[in-house]
């Protein structure tokens, strides 16, 4: 490849100015005249029937000018995939946290206001919270009736058997995947181990709770600034939930404060367009952060049962995995039918026989949603530490048991996938390499690993491109950037496949109105195809401008060239950029506008993956428990890194998120009630609590995206809580099964094997 | 109601206000400065830092009148016409922010900090920003950010004194 001018170099975010100033706009930012405040009356109980309802008091307080109800608006249902949510509730409630009445009123509070001015009656019902209890036959149901909910064709990547709202108590949906014969596998084993895990519920934690703002101009068609990660997903559940066309309905942009998965729903939004069809006047709705934590739509508890047959000197021969994911009351918040980090389950280690199944299970919890590599961390917790303990059962040495059965070009993935170009031990022994495995430790300190590996994901995304007189090329892309700096590796693309300095390139969202369609930020996908879509719009741009260089230099097209900032002919005459531009304006060729459309072949393509190894170093305080992170060494199979920059933010903010949830973080919910209900009790990491942090980077050019990159955001935080709890049983001796691995956990651990020996 | 007389980012303001407006309404509705973000609303983010005659606070917990006969710096009160605060341009060119909600406090706190010392160590660089959460860097290039400022803001007094 010549050298690259723009790929492969640190680039400080491209909306920078905007987002250190305080110029740029997030949803709750954006104030419209006139525009009043909604609120929600959200329900006490976990499970009971609304037996009556008193809005007068509401209704004549000054300053309110809308309170709805169930019966106010039309009885549809809301969802990604499955349809099973109402936007009010109607009749009964099904989590303490359900929207179930709705105000408008001229401040924020006011409407608080209000909403402590509403009577209802509730006649509670028998809940359930643990999913085990729920699939049992005498159980409460979540869902009197599922028949009428709707729900998406199930992608062609899923190949197992799926059932969806089958007839399994509080069931929405069970997946099972094989490959090989697991009975067969088991049989060949010398020793079968079986582990049983748990996760709790974590939140994704963003700083900006979920906000939208919702105009309703004359001609009925409707303006919506929202916090979604996927506005065309989103226009067409918005305007189906309200009866109109997409068409009718412009998702416009705003900047996205955090996503992590868990903004890819409508939340508040359907709401506010009643709110703003009943007063007339435009609606903004922000909730409290109490309201994230509660009703928001946390990461899936997961109880996971991993058993594996292996030989004595250490290979598999079977592994059967039972995943069941808490859903809460509602599925409405999942973009599938199922939770798809479930397919890890195998591992990216050889193994031939395999059977996973994923249930789905209502419950009278807060509805939950998807968080960075969705069920991916839940899954890899537990098999990480299931090899673990099965490596020491065997004697043998951990990263020795991982290396024997990590995966080599050739081999066949657990679940029959065949990826080439596989550097799952390569990216093992680096990460072993920096960290001195084996190497001595002082007593108390423990070294900790684990694997990931994903896909980037596929899709389809779109790019419009622009150049004016001035030589300023101005992108505007279908998919947000949510933070991860994806704007700048357009920009990036574009200024590479141009030879034009980044400084005349800007990005920005073009919202649904005016931009061809676009799948959104999700599945590690957006370098993929939003970079697709860039260096296509771009070529194109190129070639416009060649055509109109090859027209004043008198020659044809394919006999000009483009270098260093002029289009050189095969005859040595030439015109630069700037001139070509005057020239172009001179005859109203401009600006010149390209748009492009990228669509991958499949969901997740040409066969590449990419692997994370994350060693922890942990020193455990034997007096208090404490866990002391001391460094984690992070190893990538990177692809070529398109900025060094952002690429390592995602490493870096990944790896933190993941220590949260080995550590510190726990949505507490106690009898279907959020117990954990501000920041001070739901505790993020801080920036005392980062270890020191060594990051391992294998690049070769062999990524789908534009230049040969890999996915990264959606790797780095997925075996983190693995390799500490790895670490500290290396550490300590006691393992845990359970996260988060608290100081109290382990000082009662530890007091318990000191007793007990 | 109450009248707010303060100056806000080196502007004179007066403002009627109800009694029990706080400070981060003031500064987002009444006056129309939405830099300043609010995340927990409880004081434990750190996203609606301000600095109150140069003491950094949470604007989510601090009563609007706290402004009354004061100057309250926002993010948008500190880059010089176009020219960014040193704080500013180090988030940029370290990557000390991702999505951004954080920033405007994040920023506001490090002025703060190098304001009160201009070469901090890591130890305390950690210490002073322990109170403003950021979910989507880790810290780590905040980190860097407020180092590279610091250091900049150092070069850039060496030369003056050079000068002299
Ligand atoms: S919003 Fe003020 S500290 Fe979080
Ligand atoms: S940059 Fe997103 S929370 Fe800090």
């Amino acid at each position: 490849m010549a050298s690259l001018l723009n790929i492969g170099r640190p680039a400080g975010h491209v909306e920078g100015p905007e987002k250190v100033t305080g110029r740029a706009k997030y949803s709750a930012d954006i104030n419209l005249p006139g525009m009043l405040w909604g609120k929600c009356v959200r329900s006490p109980f976990p499970h009971a029937r609304i037996v009556s309802i008193d809005t007068t008091r509401a209704r004549v307080l000054l300053g309110v000018h809308a309170v709805i109800t169930a019966a106010d608006i039309p009885d549809v249902l809301i969802g990604r995939n499955i349809v099973d949510m109402p936007v009010l509730a109607r009749d009964v409630v099904r989590f303490t946290g359900e929207k179930v009445i709705a105000v408008a009123a001229e401040s924020a509070d006011i409407a608080e206001e209000a909403v402590a001015l509403i009577d209802i009656g509730y006649e509670e019902l028998p809940a359930v919270f643990d999913p085990i209890e729920a699939m049992e036959e005498g159980a409460p149901r979540v869902h009197a009736d599922t028949s009428r909910y709707k729900y998406a064709p199930i992608p062609p990547f899923f190949h197992g058997d799926n059932q969806i709202l089958p007839p399994i108590p509080n069931v929405a949906s069970r997946v099972l995947e094989s490959h090989g014969d697991v009975q067969a596998g088991f049989a060949e084993a010398d020793r079968i181990f079986e582990h049983t895990f748990y996760t709790p519920n974590v939140h994704q934690g963003f700083i900006e709770p979920h906000a939208c703002v919702i105009d309703i101009p004359s001609d009925g068609s409707v303006d919506v600034w929202t916090s979604n990660k996927g506005p065309f997903a989103a226009r067409s559940q918005f305007a189906e939930a309200v009866g109109l066309s997409a068409e009718q309905v412009r998702l416009n942009a705003a900047a996205i404060g955090g996503d992590f998965g868990g903004k890819g729903d409508l939340m508040d939004s359907v709401v506010a367009y009643h709110l703003a069809k009943s007063s007339g006047r435009p609606v903004k709705m922000v909730m409290t952060y109490a309201e994230e934590l509660t009703a928001g739509n946390p990461r899936h508890a997961a109880l996971i049962t991993i058993r594996s047959g292996v030989t004595n000197d250490g290979r598999p021969t079977a592994r059967q995995a039972k995943i069941i994911f808490n859903s809460g009351a509602y599925a409405a918040f999942k973009p599938l039918h199922t939770i798809h980090g479930s397919v890890h389950a195998g591992g990216p280690y050889r193994v031939d026989n395999v059977e996973i199944e994923c249930l789905v299970v209502y419950t009278n919890n807060v509805p939950c949603g998807h968080m960075r590599s969705p069920g991916g961390p839940q899954v890899v917790f537990a098999l990480e530490s299931h090899l673990d303990i099965i490596a020491h059962e065997l004697g043998i040495d951990p990263l020795e048991f991982r290396l024997r059965n990590a995966l080599q070009e050739g081999d066949v993935a657990p679940l029959g996938e065949r990826y080439h170009n596989i550097l799952c031990r390569e990216t093992l022994q680096a990460a072993a390499d920096a960290a001195g495995w084996g190497s001595d430790k002082e007593p108390w300190v423990g070294r900790g690993i684990a694997m990931y590996e994903r896909p980037a994901g596929g899709g389809s995304s779109s790019a419009t491109l622009t150049v004016d007189a001035n030589g300023r090329f101005s992108m505007l892309a279908a998919i947000p950037d949510t933070g991860t700096g994806s704007y700048t590796i357009l920009q990036q693309i574009v200024a590479e496949e141009l030879q034009v300095p980044l400084e005349s390139i800007s990005v920005h969202h073009g919202g649904t109105a005016i931009m061809p369609p676009d799948w959104g930020v999700g599945a590690s996908r957006v370098s993929h195809t939003a970079g697709k879509a860039a260096a296509m719009v771009a070529r194109e741009v190129r070639e416009a401008l060649v055509q109109a260089a090859a027209r004043e230099l008198n020659c044809q097209p394919e006999q000009v060239r483009w270098q260093n900032g002029n289009f050189v002919a095969d005859t040595g005459a030439s015109i630069s950029l700037a001139e070509l531009l005057k020239q172009a304006e001179r005859i109203g060729e401009l600006p010149i506008t390209r748009s492009a459309t990228y669509t991958s072949p499949g969901n997740y393509e040409e066969e590449i993956t990419s692997y994370t190894a994350q060693i922890a170093e942990v020193e455990v305080d034997p007096e208090t428990g404490q866990v002391k992170l001391r460094k984690i060494y992070s190893a990538h199979d990177a692809g070529t890194v398109l900025n060094p920059l952002t690429h390592q933010g995602q490493i870096d903010g990944g790896v933190v998120q993941g220590l949260g949830q080995a550590l510190i973080e726990h949505l507490q919910i106690e009898d279907g009630v959020v117990s954990t209900a501000h920041l001070g009790d739901y505790k993020l990491p801080s920036i005392t609590d980062i270890p020191e942090l060594e990051t391992v980077l294998i690049e070769t050019p062999s990524g789908p995206t534009p230049y040969g990159g890999k996915a990264i955001g959606e790797l780095s935080n997925v075996a983190v809580p693995a390799a500490i709890a790895n670490a500290v049983y290396d550490a300590t001796g006691v393992r845990f099964m359970e996260l988060p691995i608290t100081a109290d956990k382990v000082y009662e651990a530890l007091q318990a094997s000191d007793n007990a020996s | 109601m109450k009248t707010i007389n303060a100056r806000v980012n080196g502007q004179p303001v007066t403002k009627d206000v109800p009694d029990n407006r706080l400070l981060i309404d003031f500064l987002r509705y009444d006056l129309d400065l939405t830099g300043t973000k609010e995340g927990c609303s409880v004081g434990v983010c750190g996203a609606c830092t301000v600095l109150l005659d140069g003491q950094m606070i949470s604007s989510c917990l601090a009563p609007a009148v706290f402004a009354n006969g004061r100057e309250v710096t926002t993010i948008e009160g500190i880059a010089e016409d176009d020219r960014l605060h040193p704080v500013q341009k180090a988030f940029i060119d370290y990557g000390g922010f991702q999505c951004g909600i954080c920033t405007p406090g994040q920023i506001m706190a490090a002025k703060s900090l190098l304001d009160t010392n201009p070469s901090p160590s890591e130890a305390e660089i950690k210490d002073w920003m322990m109170g403003n959460l950021c979910r989507c860097t880790g810290y780590y290039k905040i980190i860097d950010s407020i180092k590279a400022a610091a250091s900049q803001r150092s070069a850039q007094s060496g030369a003056a004194e050079g000068k002299v």
